[in-house]
């Protein structure tokens, strides 16, 4: 259920990876709104990668109870767009779960036998 | 371009989808005002555009079920919500604190009847349970009809057990008892006699039989050893204190000298026999050479088979008529004489027919002439049980009532609630939520009040229940039965509550309360169809129990005294001791008889077959008899009434082949002028050929109860003759106690060493009738209790009414109407409810009483006055209940109440 994919990526591969793909967003952009960021998904992924409703948000959400984003609501005409941004917490956290993220594929590389391109 | 008519349709629906939460109603709408604005520039029009956004985002459920995440990835503390529930719920039952303890007291005090009654019936169903082989045990019972007697015994042959071994393979074994009423008892030291009534005598194979452990001594040979009597850990530690009693000597009734040869361990009180004595059948005692007779018809052995396993008891069964035929037909045969064929026997109505009744049934379902002690009853199981659930039913049609009666008032929470964004599901938990508190406080209530009251429990049924917390499934069962009820009593007011629509009930419009009302009266009028119907069963057997007490019974019980077990006189006492006590002062007369006019443990009673002269002993006339003896001072002792010809004589001697007979005898024998004819006694063993001289009628005493009221008074002779089963006495009003001391003081002098055993008739006729009082005293008070919860109930359904009625109250006070007229009103409700109550289960009543009077030959009327009675008490009871809080309503200042709504 988390993420709507093509048959490239299965979900549960990208499960755990949702919070790290909105920080890293959010540390390039200063701050987006839950739209955007689908959008932005899905353009950085070439249109493999679409995130749902479903798994965005509760995520989002997730992420402001644990103190790594912040939000700041627009009043837009009749509705009202609310912006998430990084905190200082979440800003330092991007750096380490990148990191953390970088050496877990290489370590799954050398398990598995493979040489992902885009790590060189 | 999306328009702001299109975000407002767009928040409109999302709202009308569910999505209730601020936060997440802002975000969604944003988001989906972002995809419509796409797909408009895609050049989509509005619909298409919002019906496309929706589909990605799952319509209502993808958007409730992200609503629901959304909140949840907000809380990751599930119990939040729960201690939310909690603290509203208890908030609320704080609010209304009156009918929150109503709600909880009436449960507890109908749980704790409901744990009481289901404790008594679990015990009843572990009745010899405890025994491994249970399910293979058998107990050989006879259905015998001869004439118009029907015998339905558990009295066997000696022969038959071994005989039905031989015969059948899948019989692993047998064992026999024998009763022998209680015995005298003391060990070799000892001198003093102490009276057991639980003695037995049985086969070797009881402890292969039964589950019983042997403490000392050797289980397979302990009653194969001539002399060898098994005793119980109790009758051990009593007798040999201190020491072990194996190979002791223990003296039954001075002059048999047993041998201790195993002590086992205390049989369960779960079981239907308590022997605490067992003496083996073998060697050269009189009982052990008559269990080694092989003639039939001389049943007086109580036989269990215990069967292999996997053998079939139905299909052994169906094998016994062939068995009986073969073995019990000759016996028959030389009885009766003539011209004798079993199938003939069988062709004119007679009937000899032996089956087998499972071990596990006997407890609950046998109630045959020759049973070791008085069993339980499986219809008295299903009254209490049905009592019981009945009990709870009406304690739980209060919380009902309750709930659903407060609807009024919580319909406004109900309203604000769901226009602050409450989904029905969160107002069906909250309501369950306070239903459960209510009901788990009411289960520890009940757990209390059973703790409380279950010793007076066990006082009234004469049972040691105690409530188990040792086992491991006991305070489960209680918590998922506290979870049951609370859910079943709460999911109607849940339900119903949680379905107001907020628009209406905020606006103040009625809610639509016929409907819940209806359902509530008629859940009061069960209540109380159910109260009326158990208070006129009370006061049925309470009626018929005073109709028992007062009736005449043809002698007088008052004022006698029985002196038991006199047989401790002999040789030459027992007249001496009759003599001596006659001197006494107070004393009256005195009888020397074994057969007294009730029914009591060792009370002679001894059936014989009669004829008259002259008209031989074919089945139309011979007449099924009780055979009793007595002195010429035994119907004046018991004061029975003479109403043609004479009593004995003082010579008894001179009166040898005399009877006197009761009316009953003379009817069955058709006789006009009963006074000096003659008849002669049908005798098994005389084989039909030597007759003894036949007994001339000398006087005919008035037809008298000699056993319950349940059965009609049968025929009975009166043979002059002295038994020492008993001595009993007449005495004059005066203390009894300094009485019975006087008469103790000859015994100790005429029988050293010997129990004094005594009792008064009068006691004894009210103990014949000890299971109807027990029935009438717990249906007096589980009535009670029932009417009680009831009543509980109405008195808070009254007050909510009252209250809720106190706007139409005080204006119709304002237009002028009196205290009174206002009462009326406000009782006229009620009043209908327990009218129809009463029409509804007065013919229930009307049935039941007349079933179980049925099984009396004599019996009281229950007359209309009964149910109008009963009527004018609930009538009674129930008005006050509501009286209270009406009038209360009725004489309130109309201004108050108006200023206030």
């Amino acid at each position: 259920m988390a993420t709507e994919l093509t048959d490239q990526h299965s979900s549960e591969l990208l499960k755990g990876t949702l919070q790290l793909i909105i920080l890293k967003l959010l540390s390039d952009n200063a701050s987006m709104y839950g739209y955007e960021i689908t959008q932005r998904v899905r353009e950085l992924s070439e249109d493999t990668i679409m995130l749902t409703e479903g798994s965005l948000y509760p995520t989002l959400h997730r992420l402001v109870a644990d103190g790594l984003l912040k939000t700041e609501t627009v009043q837009m005409g009749k509705r009202i767009r609310k912006y998430y941004s990084l905190t200082r917490q979440g800003k330092k956290s991007v750096t380490s779960k990148v990191e953390e993220f970088t050496s877990f594929v290489r370590t799954m590389s050398l398990v598995l036998n493979i040489k992902p391109n885009l790590l060189g | 371009m999306i328009t702001d008519e299109h975000i407002a349709y767009i928040s409109k629906d999302l709202h009308y989808r569910g999505i209730v939460e601020e936060q997440v109603q802002n975000e969604m709408l944003d988001h989906l005002c972002e995809l419509v604005d796409t797909n408009m520039k895609n050049g989509q029009r509005f619909i298409e555009a919002y019906e496309s956004a929706l589909t990605s985002l799952g319509y209502s459920d993808g958007l409730l079920q992200t609503q629901s995440l959304i909140i949840k990835s907000e809380n990751p503390n599930p119990l939040t919500m729960l201690q939310n529930y909690i603290t509203v719920a208890w908030r609320n039952l704080n609010k209304h604190k009156a009918y929150s303890l109503i709600n909880v007291f009436g449960l507890a005090v109908g749980l704790a009847a409901c744990l009481i009654i289901g404790l008594y019936i679990y015990e009843e169903f572990q009745y010899d349970r405890y025994n491994d082989k249970a399910g293979r045990i058998y107990r050989v019972e006879a259905h015998a009809k001869l004439g118009a007697n029907q015998f339905d015994m558990t009295y066997r042959s000696a022969a038959e057990a071994h005989d039905l071994q031989l015969s059948y393979p899948e019989i692993e074994t047998t064992v026999r008892f024998r009763q022998m009423g209680s015995y005298l008892v003391k060990t070799a030291e000892g001198n003093e006699n102490i009276k057991e009534s639980n003695v037995i005598w049985s086969d070797s194979t009881f402890f292969k039989v039964f589950s019983i452990p042997v403490l000392e001594g050797n289980a397979r040979t302990a009653l194969a050893e001539p002399q060898g009597v098994a005793i119980s850990k109790r009758i051990a530690d009593k007798y040999y204190p201190g020491k072990s009693a194996l190979g002791e000597t223990i003296i039954l009734d001075n002059v048999r000298y047993g041998k201790v040869t195993a002590v086992y361990e205390n049989i369960p009180s779960t079981s239907h026999f308590h022997f605490d004595i067992i003496i083996g059948v073998v060697g050269d005692w009189p009982i052990s050479r008559e269990a080694l007779r092989s003639d039939y018809l001389t049943e007086n052995f109580i036989t269990y088979l215990l069967l292999r396993s996997g053998a079939d008891a139905s299909a052994l069964e169906a094998k016994l008529p062939e068995f009986v035929k073969q073995h019990v037909g000759p016996a028959l045969a030389s009885a009766i004489g003539g011209d004798f064929t079993f199938d003939k026997f069988l062709a004119q109505g007679n009937q000899y027919r032996v089956s087998l009744r499972p071990l596990l049934d006997i407890h609950l379902h046998s109630n045959l002439k020759g049973e070791f002690e008085s069993n339980g009853s499986i219809t008295y199981l299903y009254v209490l049980g049905a009592v019981g659930l009945v009990i709870l039913l009406i304690a739980c049609i209060n919380f009902v009532n309750l709930s659903t009666a407060r609807s009024s008032t919580r319909a406004k929470e109900v309203g604000i609630r769901k226009a602050m964004g409450s989904l029905r599901v969160h107002l069906i938990r909250q309501f369950l939520t306070e239903s459960l508190i209510v009901s788990t406080a009411g289960f520890m209530g009940a757990l209390l009040l059973a703790w409380l009251f279950l010793p007076l429990f066990n006082n009234l049924a004469q049972r040691n229940l105690s409530l188990p917390w040792s086992n491991a499934m006991f305070m489960p069962f209680i918590s998922v039965s506290a979870i049951c009820v609370g859910v079943m009593a709460g999911l109607y007011p849940a339900f119903v509550l949680s379905a107001f629509k907020p628009a209406k009930v905020l606006k103040g419009e009625r809610v639509p309360t016929t409907s819940i009302s209806a359902f509530r009266s008629a859940l009061v009028v069960g209540q109380l169809a159910l109260s009326v119907l158990f208070t006129i069963g009370a006061a049925a057997i309470t009626q018929q129990l005073r109709y028992i007490q007062q009736k005449n019974l043809g002698f007088d019980k008052d004022q006698v005294i029985i002196v038991h077990d006199t047989y401790a006189l002999r040789p030459n006492n027992v007249k001496p001791f009759k003599e001596e006590v006659l001197k006494l002062a107070g004393i009256t007369t005195g009888t020397v008889s074994g057969y007294v006019p009730v029914e009591i443990e060792n009370a002679g009673r001894n059936n014989s077959t009669f004829w008259e002269e002259g008209k031989g002993p074919t089945d139309e006339h011979i007449v099924s008899f009780q055979q009793w003896s007595g002195d010429d001072d035994y119907i004046r002792t018991f004061g029975m009434q003479i109403v043609a010809g004479r009593d004995f004589s003082r010579d008894l001697k001179s009166d040898d082949r005399s009877v006197i007979v009761n009316e009953a005898a003379v009817q069955q024998f058709g006789m006009k002028d009963p006074i000096g004819r003659r008849i002669y006694e049908f005798d098994v063993s005389a084989r039909g050929q030597e007759r003894e001289a036949p007994y001339t009628i000398i006087g005919v005493i008035k037809d008298f109860h000699f056993t319950t009221m349940r059965e009609t008074i049968m025929p009975l002779g009166i043979f002059p003759g002295e038994t020492d089963g008993s001595v009993s006495f007449r005495f004059q009003s005066g203390d009894p106690k300094d009485l019975t001391s006087r008469i103790e003081q000859v015994w100790k002098k005429l029988a050293p060493g010997q129990p004094f055993n005594f009792s008064f008739l009068d006691a004894d006729y009210a103990n014949m009738y000890e299971a109807e009082n027990k029935l009438a005293r717990i249906f007096t008070i589980f009535s009670a209790l029932a009417i009680f919860i009831a009543c509980l109930g109405l008195f808070a359904l009254a007050s909510l009414t009252a209250q809720q009625r106190t706007r139409e109250i005080g204006i119709r006070k304002a237009l002028g109407a009196t205290v009174q007229s206002i009462l009326l009103l406000l009782i006229k409700d009620f009043g209908k409810l327990v009218l129809i109550a009463f029409a509804l289960s007065a013919p229930i009543a009307h049935y039941a009483v007349s079933q179980w009077l049925s099984s009396y030959a004599y019996k009281t009327g229950i007359g209309l006055s009964l149910y109008l009675t009963v009527g004018g008490i609930i009538s009674l009871i129930t008005l006050f209940a509501v009286l209270f809080q009406s009038v209360r309503a009725a004489t309130a200042s109309p201004v108050a109440s108006l200023r206030n709504e």
